[in-house]
């Protein structure tokens, strides 16, 4: 593939972000390769359903970057250990011990969802009806039935807007953005399901800041039924039935509340990925306390990290829609390629 | 052999003045304190001095005024400091008395005399009696500049008395300190330089020789001796608005306490006397995770007590809301000073609450059963811990009812540490009526801060235990008998309120080294950490408490363990909150599930 004076880049993460930003760089002629830690590429979208704003399949949309992979190496299972710098040119050392050089970097590692056990009040891992929304995006996925060995569907399902998402206490103060749109998606979608059922999402304030989803909303109320409360839980427990008991506050009424439910949703947040920090020593790419990455520009320079040659792009720098994940790395690719002339 | 020069010289004046001072504003302010002592404690205070409490009180004032020994056994370099100091000086004027008492009798009643003995008389070391006089004045001169050598190093460098941080003084303090400095140095010049005539021993005459090669003529004598007047004379007029108000203070402390006097509220004698007693020695000052962990140096409780003292109750306010009410300067100070009772004593005179009436909280009856469940708010917010003590009731087959099982009363300590007394009173009373109602002989708790307030002030009828009390008894009765785990090993958390606050240290400890090896904390027992989760603190914020939070788990994760356990709600979730290497678990959660002791590192921070 790599003619003589063509350039190199490497991809570390192999996500919507890394992907669609491998394609452009190769469509710009550059000798690229993805490294990816996982055995597949497509990241965490791989595992959705289908997607907001306008349903389609996220399977779907993964295939269609997929396709536009075929001038990219890709290396899956694998993770880059260690990076020296050569002559303006880095030297990356691979799990497996073998060797890449290349001129530039894009860093998509993107991010992991919120680990809800830390939220031990909410009862995840505790009682069997408390499922995250990336359990259910899984469950929705393959088919699976989200009441097993029940005949009749669920009485009542809760979703709980902001798990492990502006709060403090569990460290992590910003909004994770996506998930507001993503609860509304999957509640409308356990209500198409069940009609039966009762569905609540118990939320902060709904951010619903693109064109669509305000739409999504007023359909997910006046449509499907969903059922809004501003408020944010306090506790779940189990009573002898089973059944979840949880306890939150209505802000708008001003009233404690008491609520049993089949079933409760985590809406879990978005977090910096497993390992992000460890690229980001290797980088010395400059990290928030959050522990998302931090361009050395947030207006006009949000895909560079301050070191030479090294560009971000999708979630590592911030929770992102699929859209704006997907703008990002274009712009990371553009960057790379402003480099990268400059250099030769 | 001895002859006196003189009676009286005006150089005395300073010290006279001073110590007429000193004597009458330390009586009067005696008189006041027990004055303002609630009347039962007046009668208590009186019968003490008729008993064998008050042989008590003359050993603990020995103890600790001049030989400093709870100092010693915080700090041997500190201790030596204070002691060298008290005791020394202490001999010193004894020594003189009876010097005076033998060789001057008529001049006794001059109460300058002993202490300017030297100057008026000419005595020769000749006698036995004289050499020896001469020689132990020496030796405790050279004992009390010994710990102020120290203590001047300490001011100036206090890593060397292994404190980290030390008192930061205002200006009141640093005169009476300089002047205390230079009383010593200066006794020695003056005394060297009348060992010509007066006698010496192998320190001031010593000095005196190596004086008398270059300084021929003896116009220095009067000028060091009346600088030695002013200096104790200084000493003497700063030292009520100072922080060595603590040295006659802890006396009448001591007296108080031997006499079983509580604390009431603030304002009470008890409480202005503890304010008082307090050295400033700053040893509290490292004890604050306030300070070490969150960066709260003008929270510490040397600075609280200075700011009752002075005044500044605002400010006292600000930090008594802070306060985590950990207890761990109660536990450091050498004076055992209960500060965190002072706090909540300001607290309650602040009532910041609104307060509303409680009505509407049910009063739902269980039962009847055996032993009583209460859960607490905190364990609520990590069913884990309720879920695994429901397990181990079944499987103990204990008669049980779960008190809180669909959300219960608060047990009132929260309202009792914002100071809101009646509220918790009120909270209290409820909770009580469904404790009796159950029939049950034990009451058990998973939550250490509903432990100590069902021990303190319920005044219940029935045992109380924490769950780690109650496992222990099940595994001693055979009724549960967990596995040893070979190759694990945990470090434990004591939590304040189960450790330090209650005294329970063995029990959980007992429970744990039957499952898994425990390894030692730097910091543990008595001087346990705080998690800084502590539902104490009216006004620390998140982040603050977080910083605690993480500095906890530093020392408990220095060993390398496979896991933290801990025994109460909060702790765990506190801690849970700040370290993702490895699992925090609660002593009941490990019984019912040892596998949850299994290191499993969290991918964040890799
Ligand atoms: C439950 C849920 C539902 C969602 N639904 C929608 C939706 O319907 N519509 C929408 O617009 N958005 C949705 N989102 C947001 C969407 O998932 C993100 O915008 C998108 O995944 C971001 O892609 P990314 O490439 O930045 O990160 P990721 O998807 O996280 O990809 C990062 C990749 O990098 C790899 N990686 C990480 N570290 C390393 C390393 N050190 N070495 C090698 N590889 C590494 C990872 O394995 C992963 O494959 C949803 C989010 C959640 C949580
Ligand atoms: S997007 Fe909505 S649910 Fe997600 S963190 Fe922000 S406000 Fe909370």
């Amino acid at each position: 593939m790599a003619t003589d004076g063509q350039k190199k880049v490497v991809v570390i993460g192999g996500g919507i972000a890394g992907m669609e930003a491998a394609a452009q760089l190769a469509r710009m002629g550059y000798d690229t390769t993805i490294v990816e830690k996982q055995a597949r590429t497509g990241g965490n979208v791989a595992n959705w359903d289908h997607l907001f704003p306008e349903g389609r399949l996220a399977g779907e949309v993964v295939q269609q970057l997929y396709q536009k992979l075929s001038p990219v190496r890709i290396i899956t299972g694998s993770s880059v250990k260690k990076a020296d710098m050569l002559e303006g040119q880095y030297i990356l050392t691979l799990a497996d011990g073998s060797v890449l050089t290349t001129d530039a970097l894009v860093v998509s590692t993107g991010f992991r969802t919120f680990d809800a056990h830390r939220k031990e009040e909410y009862g995840y891992g505790i009682y069997d009806r408390v499922i995250t929304s990336a359990d259910l995006e899984g469950m929705l996925n393959e088919h699976q039935p989200l009441f097993p060995g029940r005949h009749k569907g669920p009485r009542r399902v809760a979703f709980i807007h902001c798990v492990g998402s502006r709060d403090e206490k569990v460290g992590n103060r910003y909004c994770s953005k996506a998930c507001c749109a993503m609860a509304v998606k999957q509640a409308s979608k356990v209500k198409e399901l069940y009609p039966d059922a009762e569905v609540y999402c118990f939320y902060m304030d709904l951010r619903m800041f693109d064109r669509r989803y305000e739409q999504m909303y007023l359909d997910a109320q006046a449509k499907s039924g969903v059922n809004f409360i501003r408020g944010r839980l306090s506790e779940a427990s189990e009573d002898l039935q089973g059944r979840l008991v949880i306890k939150a506050e209505d802000t708008l009424m001003s009233k404690p509340l008491k609520m049993t439910v089949d079933m409760l949703v985590l809406m879990v947040g978005m977090e910096p990925a497993s390992g992000a920090r460890s690229v980001a020593e290797m980088l010395k790419i400059p990290v928030g306390h959050d522990g998302f990455f931090n361009a050395t520009n947030e207006l006009l320079e949000a895909n560079c990290s301050g070191t030479p040659g090294v560009f971000l792009a999708g979630t590592c720098t911030g929770p992102k829609t699929i859209p704006e994940t997907i703008a990002d790395a274009r712009a990371a690719a553009t960057a790379a390629d402003a480099y990268l002339r400059k250099k030769s | 052999m001895f002859r006196e020069r003189f009676s009286y010289d005006p150089l005395v004046l300073p010290f006279l003045l001073g110590l007429i001072f000193i004597v009458t504003y330390l009586a009067l302010g005696a008189i006041r304190m027990i004055k303002n002592l609630p009347a039962e404690d007046k009668i208590r205070l009186g019968k003490s001095f008729f008993s064998k409490q008050i042989l008590l009180s003359i050993r603990e004032i020995f103890n600790e005024c001049l030989l400093h020994l709870r100092i010693f056994k915080k700090n041997p370099v500190l201790g030596y400091m204070h002691m060298s100091i008290a005791l020394g000086w202490f001999m010193m004027i004894v020594l003189a008395h009876v010097e005076v008492k033998l060789y001057a009798p008529s001049r006794f009643n001059l109460p300058y005399y002993p202490i300017f003995f030297r100057y008026f008389v000419r005595e020769t070391q000749e006698t036995l009696d004289g050499a020896v006089f001469f020689f132990l004045m020496d030796f405790f001169l050279l004992m009390v500049l010994s710990g102020v050598g120290i203590a001047m190093y300490k001011r100036f460098n206090s890593k060397a008395t292994g404190l980290r941080r030390t008192t930061r003084l205002k200006w009141n303090d640093r005169i009476a300190l300089y002047a205390l400095w230079s009383i010593f140095p200066l006794r020695l010049l003056a005394e060297s330089f009348t060992s010509g005539i007066s006698g010496g021993s192998f320190l001031t005459r010593g000095f005196g020789m190596v004086f008398e090669t270059f300084v021929s003529n003896d116009l220095h004598v009067r000028p060091t001796w009346w600088a030695y007047s002013l200096a104790l004379g200084t000493f003497f007029f700063t030292l009520p608005f100072s922080r060595f108000m603590h040295i006659p203070t802890e006396m009448l402390l001591i007296l108080f306490r031997n006499a079983g006097i509580k604390h009431r509220t603030t304002g009470t004698g008890i409480a202005q006397t503890e304010i008082y007693s307090c050295s400033r020695c700053g040893i509290c000052i490292d004890a604050c995770q306030m300070v070490s962990a969150a960066r709260l140096e003008n929270k510490a409780t040397v600075y609280f007590i200075r700011e009752l003292r002075e005044g500044g109750r605002h400010n006292a306010w600000d930090m008594a809301s802070a306060c985590l009410m950990c207890r761990r300067c109660v536990e450091a100070c050498p004076v055992k000073i209960e500060s965190t009772l002072i706090r909540s004593a300001l607290r309650q005179d602040w009532k910041m609450l609104r307060r509303e009436p409680l009505s509407f909280l049910p009063v739902n009856h269980t039962g009847p059963a055996r032993v009583i469940y209460f859960a607490g708010c905190m364990s609520h917010l990590t069913p884990g811990i309720e879920q695994s003590m429901v397990r181990i009731f079944e499987k103990t087959g204990t008669d049980f009812t779960f008190m809180d099982r669909e959300g219960g009363i608060c047990c009132g300590r929260p309202m009792m540490l914002a100071g809101e007394t009646r509220a918790a009173r009120e909270l209290i009373d409820r909770n009580k009526k469904i404790i009796l109602h159950s029939g049950a002989d034990t009451l058990v708790t998973s939550c250490p801060i509903c432990y100590r307030v069902f021990a303190e002030e319920y005044q219940l009828p029935l045992k109380v235990q924490h769950h780690s009390q109650f496992i222990l008894q099940m595994m001693e009765q055979g009724k549960i008998s967990p596995e040893f785990r070979e190759g694990t090993r945990v470090v434990y958390h004591d939590p304040c309120e189960l450790g330090r606050n209650s005294g329970i240290y063995e029990e959980p400890r007992k429970v744990i080294a039957a499952m898994a090896r425990i390894e030692p904390v730097a910091e543990e027992r008595e001087m346990g950490l705080c998690c800084g989760g502590h539902v104490g603190s009216i006004s620390l914020t998140h982040h603050q408490r977080r910083r605690i939070a993480v500095q906890a788990c530093n020392i408990l994760l220095a060993p390398s363990p496979d896991a933290i356990v801990t025994a109460c709600p909060l702790c765990k979730k506190t801690l849970m909150d700040a370290t993702a290497e490895v699992p925090v678990v609660d002593i009941a959660q490990m019984v019912d599930n040892p596998e949850l002791l299994r290191k499993h590192p969290n991918p964040v921070l890799q």
